[in-house]
């Protein structure tokens, strides 16, 4: 009588600290990131709710050098969300044929990540020259 | 035979406001940081009462204000939930439904309290 015995491909616990699964991991995680930044904008609005001292209290804070590193690298990781994103849209997203042909991957990502610089200078355009 | 009722997956609602969370967040995110983060507080092409209290508290009882804030809050957590439980599921970090709570939980916290802070400032 013989016992079954399959293979198991062996599966370290930490396989998503590991090549080349780690920049998999990293990218998930610069997308938590972009929750770290909603938490402050609520922390503002939990303050604007307090009165003008808790308010002015938030903006002092705004303005520290801590608050500067942390902007500085929720930015990076936001920059890194921005290319990981429109690199993964193609993949997502139905095949986009125009004209018997399929728009290669390469075009969707940059099409993605233009509209991307395009929305984002729009808003500080905006706010820097406000019309009103 | 008939067939049982499908038991159909609940993961689409979250996929759909990852989605959303995402997409907003890669197209105006770094906008967002450069103005709360750099402009606004530093004065940089900015006059120093943009941030003022009277300001903010216009912004935010405009009812075109209030609706970004709360899209842009709630979306940013639901889009995090979606990656940081599927990070905590390679990494085995807690049970399930421990790691539903810290994530989608966390989210539909913060999008019931973000739109309750937002009717108490008022209209």
């Amino acid at each position: 009588m013989s016992e079954r015995r399959p293979y198991v491909r062996p599966m370290p616990r930490d396989w998503w600290a590991r090549w080349p699964f780690r920049h998999y991991t990293v990218r998930e995680l610069s997308g938590v990131t972009i929750a770290i930044y909603a938490a402050v904008l609520l922390s503002g609005l939990v303050a604007l709710l307090q009165g003008p001292a808790a308010w002015d209290a938030w903006r002092g804070w705004l303005a520290s050098p801590a608050s500067l590193v942390l902007h500085g690298a929720l930015l990076i990781a936001m920059l890194w969300h921005v290319r990981t994103w429109f690199q993964i849209l193609p993949k997502t997203m139905p095949k986009l044929i125009l004209g018997g042909t399929p728009v290669p991957q390469r075009t969707i990502t940059l099409i993605g990540t233009s509209v991307a610089v395009i929305c984002s200078s729009a808003l500080v355009a905006f706010v820097l020259w406000r019309p009103f | 035979m008939p067939h049982a009722p499908e038991k159909r997956s609940n993961a689409p609602i979250f996929w759909l406001l990852f989605g959303a969370g995402g997409t907003l967040s890669a197209l105006f995110g770094v906008g967002l940081i450069l103005v709360t983060g750099f402009l606004a507080p530093q004065g940089i092409g900015i006059g120093p009462d943009a941030l003022s209290y009277e300001n903010a508290l216009a912004f935010t009882q405009n009812w075109l204000g209030k609706a970004a804030i709360w899209a842009v809050i709630s979306l940013f957590f639901w889009h995090a939930a979606e990656r940081l439980y599927l990070t905590l599921k390679d990494m085995h970090v807690f049970s399930d439904l421990g790691r539903r709570l810290l994530t989608y939980g966390v989210a539909a916290v913060v999008t019931v309290a973000t739109a309750g802070l937002l009717l108490a400032i008022g209209f």
